[in-house]
């Protein structure tokens, strides 16, 4: 199976220049919706009116919905503005003072679990792509869970390792309050990724699957 | 939201000393202030250090008000982490560590308060200038960080409309009704964009291989 999509190769620029109009727009508006699922009032959900905010979520659905390279660029481009200075990270903080804040190890995670569920996604997508069923969104939930458990959890529990000098432990049990939201956000991102993909069948199906067939 | 209530909120016009520092140097300050904040290691230098930061603050003119405005955000969990650390660790380290956010967040504001946001959007289109030998394109870069700042207020406006609608239906505790028409329609934007881009012969790469 050759993998256009691989992430390692589509960082470097070269590749880059191969994007198009129209995966310019969608790097531009999915970095928007993540800047603006930051900025919505959270929604409460259920009957308990627990507030969720919907950043994790659309995080995810970008690397679900655009692949590793077009997911990588968009949540990038939104720490970069976010860094510079944009009043666009949760809560309307701004500017690179947020990386000495407590929460500065999700912030880069967003990043690497966006890769990282992007260039999964398209590996569950290419490979069941005959199959009807349960099998594809279970991968795909599987896919979201690793991703934000190794790097969203892993460098939010060593962010205020650094920066609020907590000891393992403690950031752990801090953190852990965050799993049951994100189970639920990870659930809602994989179903929400499919309709995507049945709305828009090039968004990135179609693109795996003419990389499959490409001698 | 407005677009505009976003771009101008941390900016302070003014003609200070500051504001007139060019812009590396200001950046070079946050810098160097998030590196000093691993380096510190008494409390009292991070006061000093903090109080020089928030006399440079009130020198640009932008009062005390912005700097409380500034530092609020992050006031309730550095109060919970000083509480927490002032238990487990003693008052002095406690200090330190809580001194040595709030110093890189000064210094982070003090960028953002003196700087127009255009400028800071400049800034950030003018990194991906020594990258061209690389293959990266500055006026690709600089158009899609255009378009994202445009998106925003349609997202927040799509995120409004789906929320009143799903409240009409009786749908306001569905999840999945309130987020999933936000998506669809986010893409099919970026999708009318895109195209609307090709059309003008924007974006585009410059020698397509296809």
């Amino acid at each position: 199976m050759t993998q256009t999509e691989n992430p390692t190769k589509a960082r470097a620029p070269r590749r880059r220049s191969r994007w198009n109009a129209t995966d310019l727009g969608l790097i531009a508006v999915f970095a928007a919706l993540v800047a603006g699922s930051a900025l919505i009032a959270a929604i409460p959900v259920g009957g308990l009116g627990v507030p969720i905010t919907l950043q994790t979520l659309a995080v995810m659905l970008t690397g679900l919905a655009l692949g590793p390279a077009r997911a990588f660029a968009a949540v990038g481009l939104y720490l970069l503005l976010g860094f510079a200075g944009l009043p666009i990270f949760s809560g309307g903080r701004s500017g690179l003072g947020v990386l000495a804040g407590p929460s500065a190890g999700y912030i880069i995670g967003f990043l690497l679990a966006a890769t990282a569920v992007g260039w999964l996604a398209v590996v569950v997508l290419a490979r069941t792509a005959k199959r009807t069923g349960k099998l594809r969104p279970i991968l795909l939930f599987a896919a979201a869970m690793v991703s934000s458990i190794i790097f969203i959890h892993g460098l939010g529990i060593l962010g205020m390792m650094v920066n609020a000098k907590l000891d393992f432990s403690k950031a752990f049990l801090a953190d852990l309050a965050f799993y049951p939201g994100d189970i639920i956000k990870n659930v809602l991102a994989v179903s929400i990724a499919l309709a995507l993909h049945k709305a828009f069948p090039d968004l990135l199906l179609r693109r795996v699957r003419t990389a499959d067939t490409r001698p | 939201m407005s677009s505009h209530g976003l771009l101008l909120a941390a900016y302070v016009p003014g003609s200070s000393l500051i504001h007139r520092a060019p812009l590396w140097l200001k950046f070079l300050l946050v810098v160097g202030c998030g590196m000093a904040s691993f380096l510190i290691a008494d409390w009292a230098v991070s006061a000093v250090v903090m109080t020089l930061l928030c006399g440079l603050f009130l020198l640009s003119g932008a009062g005390p008000a912005r700097l409380l405005r500034a530092v609020r955000p992050v006031l309730p969990v550095l109060l919970a982490i000083g509480l927490f650390q002032w238990w487990q660790l003693g008052a002095p380290t406690a200090a330190r560590i809580v001194l040595n956010v709030l110093v890189c967040v000064v210094a982070a504001s003090i960028l953002t308060a003196t700087t127009p946001v255009q400028a800071l959007l400049d800034g950030v289109a003018s990194l991906a200038r020594p990258f061209r030998r690389f293959g990266a394109d500055p006026e690709r870069f600089a158009l899609t960080i255009a378009i994202m700042l445009r998106s925003i207020p349609f997202v927040a406006g799509a995120y409004m409309d789906v929320r009143d609608s799903a409240r009409a239906r009786g749908l306001e505790r569905n999840p999945r009704a309130l987020v999933l028409p936000v998506f669809i329609s986010t893409v099919a934007f970026a999708r009318q964009t895109g195209e609307a881009l090709a059309a003008r012969g924007l974006g585009e790469p410059e020698d397509p291989e296809d």
